[in-house]
């Protein structure tokens, strides 16, 4: 094959389109099979992308929503200080800062040119969120910063490898700044290989039909992606739909709730969001530079859109976002971001909530939409020290279709639970229960998921408890006529008999004998609850789902609101 | 007479494929229609043939082998038992709370993701005990809770109980009194422990898959117990053989003990079908491709072994036994072309299946399909398609084409054709890579061995597109699964939980655990009526990084100076490979295995020669991505290959089971072993 651009026929750009995807999975797999940190061997907390040289997304191989492309910001940036024409061949460049482009200070960025001939013809790009960037506490995501400084290293776009010389000025200064640097230099070293993999399948592709043909396929590649989704957005009712959600509080100001607005336009085949009303930036983590909302978008779109549309910037280009200055989602530089995740997952249930104005039968009510993070840091009986975390799920919302699903992970994030026999094998910490929680699901014809009741008891010594919770104080909604799902709590019963509430966010102290209750929240329900079927009230209380004295308060609901239903 | 024919009876979702092996004579094979309503009445039905149609008796019989969807489809279908559940107090959600991950990521109306449907809230129980991470007795099991808890249940109807308690795979006794209590109080009831089951850690997967046992055990009983029957009545002497998901056969009447280990007996059987095939043209290292309607599984043999994975996913559920490492792609034979909003063209997810299948099967399906496109660009025998058993309309499968795909484009109907083709090989080769890469192999020092009726017609084009030089394709591969069988062992594996640092760990205490799973093994092989004499024994250790949450199950040899120092090298080396670094830091072993097997025995003697004949049977045009315009293929039979007979591409070979496309720059020599072996000719 040459370069013969007339000849860009259809089945060519499907098979290269193919390879492409390939080749962002290959980089994917070796960036995960090389990395170090379990938070990436097991949380999956990296993604690999290719990028054409104007910075639009080609392919990504992502294993969880909150990458969809984050790498965007920070490859524009990237372009913007070194333009194709000062790039060498074997330069890599690196980057972290949020206020750069970046998402949050863990996950730092490398992203390679590949050459043909050369002159480069794509970029392979990996992140990956490292274990530990420095900062005040170990982790480098300290939930009470209070500016970005105390979060970890800060690194703007640089050069990581120029030509085919390592930087090993910056690697010596970023080595001394991390608490665990052999993990630090293996996944970024695990990245590197990524990338480089990248390369050398996009060369192979280049050597094999020409550069300019490839080229032009990439194009086409992302104009056939822009007008599926055009196409699939032309079928959203135009209008201005709106919704607003909160954040607890920001764990500094614990009595002051975060409002969030987003104000979605479909016009035609474009869908514009606008965030003006939500709250200034927050004293605490929780701030969320763009990065975060595109994903929250991006994963928006790509939910309500048609599924085999191949993802690319294709898909991207309708989308534009409106972010006030100074607010929540675009903070001044120097505001600490590295709790964003809670955030972006309440950005996606609000632009969710929105389009649910528009496709009511598509979208699910109020997701629990709850990630709470918990630490538990101690001593052993021997002295070793010891860190267990999780991250526990809340229930999904209901929808027209059927009833909301129990404990699992909803819109942005994905991440698995730790076993019971886990943490006790880790720690001395005893579960007491873990259970589905009773009557926790929002009401309605079709009822909301449950969220969780789990209990620990501290065997032994202190342990400092963090705890990091959401919708403490505001439910997941129903939707049409459907209840709100319970609210999450946390509780501390201390060895005295002193019960401590604890305010959605906390760092405390627990000692041997102390208890900690755990709740998540439920997911709104859909539908009037009167016209909840006799059968599956009876399941229900056969399955636990709801107390028979629940039931018959819905059931009385039902026999007035639904005569027919006997 | 003497009892020497092996039989291999696989039974697949539209056929059940027969293969028959006797000394001296050639290898006989038949499909006959599978009868998903009772799968046991197309086995008869095979030993009917056999009789009837080969003039084998069941006296004659020396081995009777099977494969079986059976557990599989009780899944699928949901038509397993009813069964109970039982857990310790305050866990009896974890079926249905799971690890909260959901598989679709984009997904906005969410489906459950655990098997609820094994044991609803109302099916599960639970009872008051506790046993700690160290094994000690916190709280006493309380019996009274046992048996109300089971009474209930029996009043809700159940057939099967499944335990799992927090901590069981360190101290059993609490499950193993509750068997007690239930076999004393209702004897019929069939019980699974996860102690016994899968010993293991995290209970939601222990759970998970102690509850499929018991969920399938009744199904799978019926079926194996009737077929036992029918065939001991139609005289056969020997015991039925059963393909585990393993890779190893066993006694019926012991696999049914332990339905959970035979969800994967179909694939599994064609996975050592290749590597036998392999084994007897001394090729170790093999990716086997089925190309099957719907998907195309991929396997890994590694210096001669396939690739074991700990935990495999039936249904999309977690099923933590170790299995062969099949991995499915959504592309196959059946795969539909279309074309998306854009214009461009795509093909699959979407299947035409079986039915209606491809618009050249004249079943009423009016996509185009990727076999519509094979025959189309003449790699298909219109009239020997499945051994002349379905015919195939290229009327039919023009028509398709031009309506769906090349009037949209623009193209001509071979051009789109050609394009199906290249667009699924780009699929199916991106698919391979990614498996073998996952595992940390490179495929370009594997060879490619094409399996099921489609593998042989893209091998050429896998294997160009993964740098692959060799491919191997059996004398049977459109019935390899059945073939497998015939040279499978009988194997029986026991694992338990050990859960210890490796650091100053004494080898006494491995070699101690290591003796009770043998006797337990050893209980199995004897009932298998196998000679001591004739077993081989194989250790392996699950083996991870103290902190690491996932293992790698490790090949140890009790019988070298220093097997733990071994263990600990070799699990540094695979570790490497799998995922890319090592470092000499403190390890842990998690599990112990001990693997019984019958010893293989002496290698079959090849299959006669054929009887001769022309192999060479005419020719045709086909269309091939090499080539600008059609070009002339020599046609053979394959049942009239000598052995040493060379064929250069572009040629078809032709058999009852499949078809072979030979691509330009290609050519194949048959083995001494009855296989056909291509390697690339290309500068």
């Amino acid at each position: 094959m040459t370069d013969d651009l007339a000849s860009l026929d259809p089945i060519t750009v499907e098979v290269i389109r193919n390879k492409l995807d390939g080749i962002a999975n290959e980089m994917e797999s070796t960036l995960v099979r090389s990395s170090f940190s379990p938070i990436v061997k097991e949380g999956l907390d990296a993604s690999a992308s290719l990028f054409t040289m104007r910075g639009e997304a080609l392919a990504q191989a992502i294993a969880i929503p909150i990458h969809l492309a984050t790498l965007i910001p920070i490859v524009r940036t990237m372009l913007d200080k070194y333009p194709p024409d000062i790039m060498i061949e074997g330069d890599i460049y690196i980057m972290n800062d949020p206020y750069c482009g970046g998402t949050h200070l863990p996950d730092i960025a490398l992203v390679m040119p590949i050459f043909h001939n050369g002159w480069p013809v794509a970029m392979a790009a990996a992140m990956t969120h490292h274990q530990d960037v420095g900062g005040m506490s170990p982790g480098s995501v300290p939930t009470n910063a209070t500016e970005i400084y105390q979060e970890g290293i800060r690194i703007p776009p640089l050069k990581f490898r120029d030509g085919n010389v390592m930087n090993d000025t910056l690697i010596d200064m970023l080595k001394l700044n991390v608490r665990i640097p052999e993990t630090f230099m293996g996944d970024l070293n695990a990245q590197l290989a990524a990338c480089s993999v990248g390369g050398r399948r996009i060369a192979e592709l280049a050597a094999r039909y020409g550069d300019n043909y490839l080229t032009a396929v990439f194009e086409e590649l992302l104009d056939r992606s822009e007008t599926m989704t055009r196409h699939a957005i032309e079928a959203i009712p135009d209008g201005v739909y709106s919704y607003v959600d909160y954040l607890d509080n920001d764990g500094i100001e614990l009595d002051k709730e975060i409002e969030i607005h987003a104000a979605v336009t479909v016009r035609g085949s474009n869908i514009h969001i606008d965030f003006a009303g939500t709250s200034p930036q927050v004293k605490g983590p929780f701030n969320c530079v763009r990065s975060g909302s595109l994903a929250a978008a991006y994963f928006a779109l790509r939910a309500v859109t048609d599924p085999t549309i191949p993802t690319n910037g294709g898909c991207f280009r309708p989308v534009t976002l409106d972010l006030p200055e100074g607010s929540l989602l675009c903070p001044r530089d120097g505001a600490p971001v590295n709790a964003r995740t809670s955030t972006i997952k309440r950005v996606a249930s609000c632009i969710l909530g929105a389009l649910r104005r528009a496709l009511p039968d598509r979208l699910p009510a109020d997701n629990g939409g709850e990630m709470l993070l918990l630490a538990f840091g101690g001593q052993r009986p021997g002295g070793a020290n010891y860190v267990v975390g999780e991250m526990i799920a809340s229930g999904s919302g209901a929808s027209a279709a059927r009833d909301g699903v129990d404990m699992i992970e909803t819109d942005c994030t994905n991440c698995m639970n730790l076993p019971v026999e886990a943490m006790e094998m880790d720690a001395p910490i005893r579960i007491l229960r873990s259970e589905l929680r009773r009557d926790s699901g929002g009401p309605g014809m079709h009822r909301g998921g449950l969220g969780l009741r789990r209990e620990y008891e501290i065997l032994d010594g202190d342990v400092v408890l963090t705890y990091r919770g959401e919708r403490h104080r505001r439910p997941a909604l129903g939707a049409d006529g459907g209840g709100a799902g319970a609210t999450a709590r946390g509780v501390i019963t201390r060895r005295d008999g002193t019960v401590e509430e604890i305010p959605s966010k906390c760092v405390t102290l627990l000692q041997a004998g102390d208890r900690l209750l755990i709740e998540t929240a439920g997911g709104g329900g859909y539908g009037d609850p009167a016209g909840r079927s006799q059968a599956a009230r009876r399941l229900d209380v056969l399955n636990r789902k709801t107390s028979a004295a629940a039931n018959m308060t819905s059931a009385a609901a039902n026999m007035k609101g639904n005569d027919d239903a006997v | 007479m003497t009892a020497n024919a092996t039989i291999g009876v696989d039974i697949g979702g539209t056929f059940t494929d027969v293969v028959c092996r006797r000394p001296g004579e050639a290898t006989r094979i038949v499909k006959i229609p599978s009868t998903p309503d009772d799968p046991a009445r197309a086995v008869i039905q095979a030993a009917d043939h056999i009789a009837a149609q080969w003039g084998v008796t069941a006296a004659e019989i020396a081995r009777f082998a099977h494969g079986t969807t059976v557990a599989t489809n009780a899944v699928i279908e949901r038509a397993g038992a009813t069964i109970g559940l039982l857990a310790t107090k305050g866990f009896r959600d974890t079926l249905e709370i799971g690890r909260q991950m959901r598989q679709n990521m984009y997904g906005l109306i969410l489906e459950p993701e655990t098997p609820i449907f094994l044991a609803p809230g109302a099916y599960r129980r639970e009872v008051r005990e506790r046993i700690s991470a160290s094994g000690e007795v916190i709280e006493a099991l309380n019996e009274a809770d046992v048996i109300a808890a089971v009474d209930a249940l029996v009043a809700d109807g159940i057939e099967a109980l499944a335990v799992c308690l927090l901590f069981s795979f360190v101290n059993p006794a609490h499950e193993k009194r509750i068997k007690q209590l239930v076999n004393e109080r209702h004897p019929q009831l069939d019980i699974s422990l996860s102690c016994e089951v899968d010993p293991a850690f995290r209970e939601y997967e222990r759970t998970v898959v102690t509850a499929f046992d018991a969920y399938i055990k009744p199904t799978i009983d019926s079926y194996l117990g009737a077929l036992e029957v029918n065939l001991r009545e139609a005289g056969l002497a020997t015991p039925l053989l059963i393909m585990q998901s393993r890779g190893g056969l066993a006694a019926s009447v012991v696999a049914r003990q332990r339905p959970v280990r035979l969800f994967l007996s179909g694939p599994a059987a064609g996975v050592i079908g290749g590597q036998m095939t392999g084994v007897a043209d001394g090729i170790h290292d093999l990716i086997t491709v089925d190309v099957g309607g719907t998907s195309c599984d991929i396997a890994l043999i590694s210096a001669a072994k396939p690739i074991i994975r700990a935990e495999g996913a039936i249904a999309g559920y977690p099923v933590r036994v170790p299995m062969v490492d099949v991995n499915a792609i959504g592309a196959g034979g059946g795969s539909i072309a279309w074309i998306d909003a854009a214009g461009g063209i795509r093909v699959g997810p979407q299947s035409a299946g079986a039915q209606p299948g491809p618009a050249c099967y004249g079943q009423g399906g009016e996509d185009a399909t990727v076999t519509d496109a094979s025959l189309i660009l003449g790699y298909l025998n219109p009239d020997y398609f499945a051994g002349g058993g379905q015919k195939l309309s290229i009327e039919r499968a023009r028509a398709a084409v031009a309506a769906k795909l090349a009037g949209p484009l623009g193209l001509s109907v071979e051009a789109a054709a050609l394009g199906i083709h290249r667009v699924v090989n780009a699929q199916m080769s991106e698919g391979i890579k990614l498996v073998s890469i996952r595992q940390g192999l490179d495929p370009r020092d594997f060879c490619l061995l094409p399996l099921g009726g489609a593998g042989a017609l893209h091998a050429c084009a896998l294997a160009a597109e993964l740098a692959i030089a060799r491919i191997l394709v059996p004398r049977h591969p459109g019935v390899l699964s059945a073939a497998g069988l015939l040279c499978a062992t009988v194997q029986h594996e026991i694992s338990a939980a050990f859960n210890r640092p490796m650091t100053n760990l004494a080898v006494a205490a491995v070699s101690s655990e290591l003796d009770g799973l043998d006797r337990r093994c050893d209980a199995l092989m004897d009932a298998e009526g196998i000679a001591p004499a004739a077993r081989e024994i194989q250790y392996f250790a699950d083996v991870c990084y103290i902190g690491q949450s996932y293992h790698l199950e490790i090949p140890l040899d009790m019988a070298s100076a220093d097997p733990l120092g071994d263990l600990y090298r070799d699990f540094m080396a695979v570790h490497d490979r799998v995922y890319g670094h090592a470092a000499p830091t403190p390890a842990r072993i998690v599990n112990l295995r001990s693997v019984h097997q019958e010893a293989a025995g002496a290698q079959d003697e090849p299959p006669p020669p054929p009887a001769g004949g022309e192999a060479r049977k005419g020719g045709r045009k086909i269309i091939v991505p090499e080539c600008s315009g059609p070009v002339d293929a020599v046609v053979y039979e394959r049942a009239a290959l000598a052995a040493g007979s060379i064929v250069e591409g572009p040629a078809i070979i032709e058999q009852e089971d499949t078809t072979i496309l030979i691509a330009p720059g290609w050519r194949g020599q048959t083995t001494a072993s009855g296989a056909l072996l291509l390697e690339s000719i290309q500068p």
